[in-house]
């Protein structure tokens, strides 16, 4: 006999609302329905009514976890309406924000994941690693979540001391070695809960759309970082990590090895960070008439922007945004296929949904 | 044993004067060692009081029917045949008992998983059925480990008195029998990794979803009592013969100290299997284990 069991919109295994519908007969779940829009708040809108200042500290708060993401992908859009190309410290400041938050997110990630399977030693250990990363971006902008560091042209702030940070990368990569991964990769009780299970196979995570790690753990070897290189991404070596099982361990691994690439990244940012100014342009800038599209690797996947202006107006006309989880999201259903319900949890999270952002 | 020794007993030592304040102690042990393993500060030592006494003065909502009067007695049945678990427990030297009580001591420890079951169907909830299933399976699988475990140190010694048991010389047998029970007390008490009936990422609190006030509370001192029974049953097989009576209380108290804090250890290194992974690790591995700890029992009764 086959019940709906309704997950959501307020689980304790979920950290925004929005609803699985799982079908199930006995444990096995034999079709799943997503719903989401509990959280709009009609930002896109909002930004219309915003000026080219105002609407940057907006679309900060589009999401919680990726909030540096947000406004340089909407800055870099802006820069194209504006002809504006940031000085190359900017550009490398851009590089170590992103890879800071791009750690902190997928460290998030990994500890929620650890609740997920009812480890929550795991969960404390990882939130207090994060700590320390919310710490160095302390450290840079003063803020630990809205950062407000990017404007059009270049960013608002300076790292005074690079060098001093790499102590602080250097601690990070440790404890990432030595205590995370470790404890994923053999703890037999984890072992069991993410070998096998939630499999996206590589046919179905190109069919579905799937951006960032979701698509790199099915095999799929994207991300705009190489492909599309932007910012000061073009200056680095690093390694985009694909693994072919496309299960939850390889989502789990894709992300461990990410932060091992990241960690790479902002060693060399910080090292080779050129002198010279932090933005271009003044406080005034006109815009012409069109539409620029941004795309950028976010720590879930592609992030796309688009803003239209109209040549005078101090307000965009259209900011229309694209968060990864908009494009990952359809392939859960594939994933519980024929899943323990015990599992369902671990699965939708392990593409790490941001339904906030989705929402927006 | 006569009626004074088994009501003093039942409601002062091992029974509820006792066992109460050891629930709330142990839930409390329990909940700071995971804590502080965790990098957590963990609750103050009242807490499990606390929580018990805000309970109690919340209410509960309006249930009519038969299943309302089920949904208020299973708690009840659980904390009354938890309580009784224990004051069966031989602590204290040539207290008493009957031949059989260990039988009776089984049943009664195994009431409350009972009530817990009914409770979840009867709450009609689709997490608390859920969690009920779960809960069943969970009880089939370890309670065939934990009975052969038992009834291996009771065969290899002609006896079906606790009493007689706990005075029994430690034997090679007998240490496997303590051992197939601790691995099966993770399960009992619905701990990582086999917290599975409550596993609240999954199914909120399963069975215990539907309930509040008083009668969350009665569940919670059901299962505080639980903890004291059954890691007392394996503190006192597992306690040396000690004839002074405060000493034999106190070795039985550090002993059951040291299985919560054994248990708190599991619990918190690892993270919660799945049912069937779990249901197989019983079948497979701990079966044999007991299978071959009844054979070498009845092997040893043979022979002598």
């Amino acid at each position: 006999m086959s019940y709906k069991i309704p997950m959501g919109p307020y689980h304790p295994a979920l950290e925004e609302p929005y609803k699985l519908d799982l079908i199930c007969t006995g444990e096995t779940v034999t079709d799943a329905k997503l719903h989401i829009g509990f959280n709009f708040r009609g930002i896109e809108h909002l930004a219309e009514t915003r000026n080219y200042i105002q609407v940057i500290a907006l679309m900060e708060r589009v999401c919680g976890i990726c909030s540096n993401i947000h406004t340089l992908t909407l800055c870099q859009a802006m820069e194209g309406l504006t002809g504006l190309t940031p000085p190359p410290r900017a550009q490398y400041i851009r590089v170590v924000m992103a890879e800071l938050e791009r750690l902190h997110s997928h460290v998030l990630w990994a500890g929620i994941a650890a609740k997920l399977m009812g480890f929550k030693t795991m969960f404390m250990t990882c939130f207090e690693l994060r700590e320390k990363v919310m710490d160095v971006l302390q450290a840079i902008s003063g803020n630990r979540v809205n950062y407000s560091m990017n404007r059009i042209g270049g960013v608002n702030r300076d790292i005074e001391d690079p060098i001093a940070l790499l102590g602080m990368i250097d601690v990070l990569e440790r404890e990432m070695v030595k205590k995370v991964i470790p404890i994923f990769t053999t703890s037999s009780t984890a072992r069991s809960r993410c070998a096998g299970i939630g499999v996206l196979t590589h046919e179905k995570a190109i069919s579905c759309g799937t951006v960032g790690p979701v698509a790199r753990a099915s095999g799929v070897g994207q991300d705009i970082r190489k492909a599309a290189p932007y910012a000061a991404y073009a200056e680095m070596d690093f390694e985009v990590p694909v693994q072919p099982d496309g299960d939850v361990k390889a989502r789990l691994l894709v992300r461990a090895l990410e932060i091992m690439e990241s960690c790479k990244i902002l060693r060399q940012a910080l090292t080779k960070m050129p002198p010279g100014e932090l933005a271009s342009g003044g406080d005034k800038f006109t815009f012409v008439t069109g539409t620029a599209t941004s795309r950028v690797e976010a720590p879930r996947g592609e992030v796309m922007y688009s803003v239209s202006w109209k040549e005078g107006a101090r307000n965009p006309a259209r900011v229309h945004v694209r968060t990864p989880t908009f494009a990952t999201m359809p392939a859960i259903r594939w994933m519980v296929l024929g899943a323990r319900l015990a599992d369902t949890p671990l699965i939708q999270a392990s593409i790490d949904p941001c339904y906030s952002c989705t929402d927006r | 044993m006569n009626m004074t020794t088994a009501l003093a007993r039942l409601l002062i030592f091992p029974g509820l004067l006792f066992a109460v304040p050891a629930a709330w102690f142990f839930l409390w042990v329990e909940r700071k060692a995971v804590a502080m393993m965790q990098g957590r500060i963990g609750p103050p030592f009242m807490q499990p009081f606390y929580d018990f006494i805000k309970l109690l003065g919340k209410g509960t909502p309006p249930r009519s029917g038969i299943g309302g009067m089920l949904m208020r007695a299973w708690p009840l049945i659980a904390v009354a045949s938890a309580a009784g678990a224990v004051g069966l427990l031989p602590v204290l030297p040539s207290s008493g008992g009957f031949q059989g009580d260990l039988i009776l001591l089984l049943a009664l420890m195994e009431l409350p998983s009972m009530c817990i079951i009914a409770a979840g169907f009867s709450s009609r909830s689709i997490f608390g059925e859920i969690g009920s299933a779960r809960e069943a399976v969970l009880s089939v699988s370890y309670n065939i480990v934990f009975l052969l475990a038992i009834v291996s140190i009771a065969a290899s010694q002609h006896t079906f008195s606790l009493e007689a048991l706990a005075q029994l010389p430690a034997s090679p047998l007998r240490v496997l029998g303590i051992l197939a029970l601790l691995v099966c007390l993770p399960a009992k008490l619905h701990l990582n990794p086999f917290s599975l009936p409550n596993a609240e990422q999954e199914i909120y609190s399963g069975p215990m979803t539907e309930y509040a006030g008083p009668e969350l509370a009665m569940w919670e001192l059901s299962h505080g009592l639980e903890w004291v029974a059954a890691t007392g049953l394996v503190a006192t097989l597992a306690a040396p013969v000690i004839t002074t009576w405060w000493l034999a209380a106190l070795v039985f108290v550090a002993l059951s100290f040291g299985i919560v804090l054994l248990l708190s250890v599991v619990a918190s290194a690892t993270a919660r299997l799945q049912i069937d992974t779990t249901v197989r690790f019983y079948w497979q591995c701990t079966l044999i284990f007991a299978v071959l700890a009844v054979a070498s029992a009845l092997f040893m009764r043979f022979r002598s």
